[in-house]
Order: structure tokens, then sequence, then C-alpha cells
């Protein structure tokens, strides 16, 4: 009997011969990431009358959701995370700067192939792409994970995603995802793994993997892979210094679904307000007026997607009342973003650039929006009143669907010449 | 050893037109506009403040009131304001058709009952706001108003001994002794 990717990788964490979806396991994460929340679990850890971490080599910790800090509140909760990370003789603390926390922990190299990773950020699932088993899980947990050093985790069921064919010219990881949750829906994926493979996968870059895995949280997913190959060992060679042993899926494992998909079929896709999961393709929303467009986040801030939306504003200028707002996903994306000359190219094109993190992603600062204002944006999220009004209007897209709809002042279609 | 039946008066989560919302997410239960605060009897007020109909939640509940809700209650960031802001108004339990997965851990880690009623959907009708609902961790069944029964999930094993313990913390300290 063969056995899914989640059933190897949690079995042999936990010293298992074998484990079966619905198990209940308990494993030593190879890492635990937190960000700007650490400073709240240190205090629940403390609360517990626990002194000291369980392993400070397991910690990873991102300064990123609010920084540099927009008010003394954060700054406070900043400094008492600094203390910490002090305090616990923890060595892989990245401070405001370095960027968002799915970005830099791969880049540090501190995901690797059949690694354990949980973190206390719903979008953990991201570090996948590199072949990790990574959830997301709450504060309290990440403070018994701190003081114990162990998890309980259910083996999660797993769904399939195959995706043949190739991405047509301006369609991209995201336009799939986002087919996808439009597909299955916001709790389409509950509790599953889901592997994504086939040629259309293969195909695709780091970055491209790490977007697909990002947003599968929002069909439910627990976790999501893809499996380790050529591309993932050449992107993690001088970054990854430890050995690991790969873990791939047993061809005739088990799934609760399996899904094809025809990558060459695929429109530029775009998500409604307020859900995630209200999915169309750009030609139905095209001439929806937007007022900000944004370039970024733990989706969409990688170097390619700096890119692909510079090969579209190059030598051109935004619309007349359209802020553009580019956030390259950390330090290492903005310098070589720097470098190949595509910040010059965006910002003459009229973009503001922000400081590598999450920006105003989750609304707490750089870029509010005000009542009856719509953004149309790269991230992950368009609940309601996510960034700032509860009136106001999130649209989720594609780096090239939110770079060619900047130049328009209008939701575009990439694909137009 | 905590109670393993209570029972409650409820709050059904539906929408205008009287139908159960489905997807309410972490942002809806607790906005992130109020993610600094981290005293949890501060959280209470914030509760569901921006679900469309429910936004004075917070000033009609009750300590001991049940909450009843669509599918994947809890959807979205792994926020534990959103389970704690429960807490903090003395919900006794959530019975939902599904939960969102960090949302589910969240509780049972906190201690909070979550009861998974996936056949909701289709008897929401018969069920109101401010109608008394008994739960049974053990067993799952449902008693409303005294009279109608329904099938729920159990709780399972790990769920139960948390349950019991208080929250994770208190769990892992008895498991070490």
């Amino acid at each position: 009997m063969g056995y899914t990717f989640a059933e190897k990788v949690l079995a042999r964490q936990a010293g298992l011969e074998t484990a079966v979806a619905g198990q209940i396991v308990t494993v030593r994460p190879d890492k635990l990431l937190t960000h700007d929340n650490t400073s709240d679990i240190a205090k629940k850890f403390r609360s517990i009358g626990v002194t000291r971490v369980a392993d400070p080599a397991m910690h990873v910790i991102v300064l990123d959701h609010v920084t540099p800090a927009a008010n003394e509140t954060y700054a406070a909760s900043h400094k008492a995370t600094r203390e910490f990370v002090a305090e616990q003789g923890i060595t892989a603390f990245y401070d405001v700067g370095e960027g968002i926390c799915h970005q830099v922990l791969p880049e540090k190299g501190h995901a690797w192939p059949g690694a354990v990773i949980v973190g206390s950020d719903s979008h953990t699932p991201t570090h996948g792409a590199f072949g990790a088993f990574a959830a997301g899980i709450g504060r309290t947990e990440a403070a018994a994970v701190m003081a114990t050093g162990e998890i309980w985790l259910r083996v999660p069921e797993s769904l399939r995603v195959v995706v043949r064919g190739q991405f047509p010219e301006r369609v991209s990881a995201k336009d799939l995802i986002l087919y996808l949750i439009g597909q299955l829906r916001a709790d389409g994926a509950d509790y599953c793994s889901v592997e994504f493979a086939g040629e259309a996968i293969e195909a695709l870059s780091i970055a491209g993997r790490m977007t697909l895995c990002n947003m599968a949280a929002e069909m439910g997913a627990k976790n999501a892979v893809v499996a380790p190959d050529a591309t993932t060992r050449a992107w993690l060679a001088g970054r990854v210094t430890r050995d690991y042993a790969e873990i791939h899926p047993d061809p005739d494992a088990i799934y609760a679904r399996v899904i094809e998909v025809d990558a060459g079929t695929l429109a530029p896709q775009v998500a409604r307000p307020h859900r995630v999961d209200n999915v169309a393709p750009v030609t139905d929303v095209a001439g929806t007026k937007i007022d900000q467009a944004l370039i970024g986040t733990c989706t969409n801030g990688r170097l390619e997607d700096l890119e692909a939306a510079a090969d579209i504003l190059r030598g051109k200028h935004i619309a007349p009342g359209v802020r553009l707002l580019v956030l390259p996903a950390s330090r290492e994306v903005l310098l070589a973003a720097i470098e190949r000359g595509i910040i010059r190219d965006l910002v003459k094109a009229g973009a503001t650039l922000l400081n590598p993190g999450c920006g105003p992603c989750l609304g707490a600062h750089e870029g509010c929006m005000a009542p009856g204002e719509a953004t149309l944006s790269t991230a992950n999220r368009n609940f309601k009143g996510r960034m700032g009004s509860k009136d106001a209007a999130i649209y989720l897209a594609s780096p090239a669907t939110v770079a060619a709809s900047a130049l328009a002042g209008v939701i575009a279609d990439p694909r137009a010449k | 050893m905590k109670p393993t039946q209570i029972t409650g008066r409820i709050w059904l989560l539906t929408d205008a037109t009287g139908v159960l919302y489905d997807d309410i997410d972490t942002d809806m239960i607790f906005h992130n506009r109020y993610l600094h605060i981290t005293e949890i009897a501060q959280m209470g007020q914030y509760t569901l403040d921006n679900l469309a109909g429910w936004e004075d939640f917070a000033q009609r509940a009750q300590p001991g009131d049940i909450v009843v809700a669509g599918g994947n209650f809890g959807a979205g960031s792994s926020r534990q304001q959103a389970v704690d802001c429960f807490h903090a108004l003395g919900i006794t339990a959530i019975v939902a058709a599904s939960f969102g997965a960090i949302y589910k851990r969240n509780a049972i880690n906190s201690g909070m009952p979550l009861v998974t009623f996936p056949a909701l959907p289709e008897v929401a009708a018969q069920f109101q706001t401010g109608d008394t609902l008994q739960v049974d961790f053990e067993t799952g069944a449902l008693l409303l108003n005294g009279a109608q029964p329904f099938a729920a999930q159990p709780f399972s094993q790990v769920q139960m001994d948390i349950y019991q313990a208080g929250d994770l913390f208190a769990y892992g300290r008895k498991l070490e002794n």
C-alpha cells in the first residue's frame, strides 16, 4: 500500500514505521516560525512558568507585519521580541527590513525537502514549495512548541492537483491557484494536504511554486507541497548546508480527491470582493475602476513578479488617479531588483516603493483604503475591511494583471497588446 | 472533571435573509484593526463586529450562550484572538457545519468546545436564535428545545483530553506528571 507525502513525512518525523490519514502523531518540528506575534507568544510562554525555550535552534523569528513600527504599541512589541531573542540565545532572528517571514525563512536556509515546519501564520504552507511539510498554528500552540519542542498533528487527508500543459503568455501560477480556489471554494481543501504535480508544475520556478502553496491556505489546506526536483535543489544550493532526505509520495498513494487541470486553457483570473473564492476570468471584470494597485506580499513579491510587472510598465506611466505600491518580499529581492534596473523602471512608471515587509496587506499601515475605494492587489486575501475601510473593495490578481490595470486605471487583461 | 454535556441559548449566525453564513473568516470574527490587543478580557467587545448584522453581538451575548454557524467557520488567518474573544464573552461552545483548520486547532488547544455538525445546513430551518440547545461532547448528541434530537460529531480523544485538562498547557503538564 502506498502513502501520500503527508503520511510519509509525518511518520518519519514521529519515528513511526507508517502513519495514515486521520492518525494523531506527536512530532518535533524542525523549525518554528513566528513574526511580530513573537512578543505575545513569549508572554504566553512565560505565563506557564517556563523560562528557557526547548531548543533555540528551532526558532526562526522575522519582524515583518508592521515594520518599521507604525506606532508606539507596535514599537514596544518589536522591542519585546528583540529582548526575548537576546535572552533566549536565538540566532535566526531577522529584524525590520529583512522582508516577509515566508520569503526570508527559505532564503536563509531554514526550509528543505522533508523538513517539518510550523509557524504562527496562516500562510506557513508556502514552504511546501521546497518539499517541506509546513502548516500554520495558533499562538497557544506556538508557545507550547517553544516550551516543549513538540506538537501533536492530525495526519491530513491528501488532495492531488495534476496540472498538465503549458501556461499561456502572461498567465501565471497566481492565475492557476485563483482558478483552483474558485472551483474548489474556500473550504474545498479543509484540513487537507494538497500535492501539486504535473508537467506545468514541474516547469514552474520556485517563486511560482511558492505562490501556489501560499494560497492553498485560502481553500482551507493544512499544507501544500510540490515534490522536490532539480529546480528545488538548485535554489537551495548554497542556502541549506545540512544533509536532507527528500520525501516523495508513493505512486499508489491514496487520495481523497484528484483534480486535473490543463494550464493551456487558463485565462488571467481575478478574485472579486469580499471572498477569495469569488473568482472570474479577468475579461468578466475588465473596466472596473481602481484607486490603488499593489504588487508584493508573501504571495507575489518575488523577483519574477516584479519583473513581470516591469515588463508591462517599462517606458510607460500609470494612469492618473491610481496609486501603485510596490513591496519587494525581502531585502534580497529588493537588491536583485535594483541591480537589474527593475526598481528604476517601476519607479519611473509611477510606482511608490515601500520597504520589504507585509505592508498594507493586513490593513495596519502603508496604504490603507478609504470608504468607496478599490484596490487591485497581488495579495492572497480580500476579506471585507482587510485593507482599511469596510466599505472598500479588494480585488486579487497576478502581478501582470495588476501592472496592466495600473496603466489603464481600470482592471485590464494583461494579454491585450 | 469538566461537564461533557452543556445546555445554553443559541445564536444562529445568519445573514439578512435568515440563511446561515458560510466561511465566516477571522477578520469578520475579530478584525485585524484590534490585533494589538493581547488581554483576553478586552477582546470580547469586538467579537463579530465585522460581520454584517452582528456588529452588536458582544452586547447581546450572555455567558453560557452557544454559537451556531455554517460551514468553514473561522477560515483565514491563524489569529487566536478569533477564539479568545468568545472565551471573553463566556460562550460555552461553537457548533458549526465545519471549521477552518487552524481555527479548529486554536479552539481545541485553548479549551473552547467546538462541535462539528456536518448535517446542519439541511436542518438549519429548525433552529432559531434564542432556542435552547443541549450538546453532548462525548457522543455528539444535540437536543433542541428539549425535544428535537440531532447527531453531530463527538469530540476526538485528544480534543476531550485537552478540554478536560483545561488547555494545551495544562494538558502538557498532565502528560509530564
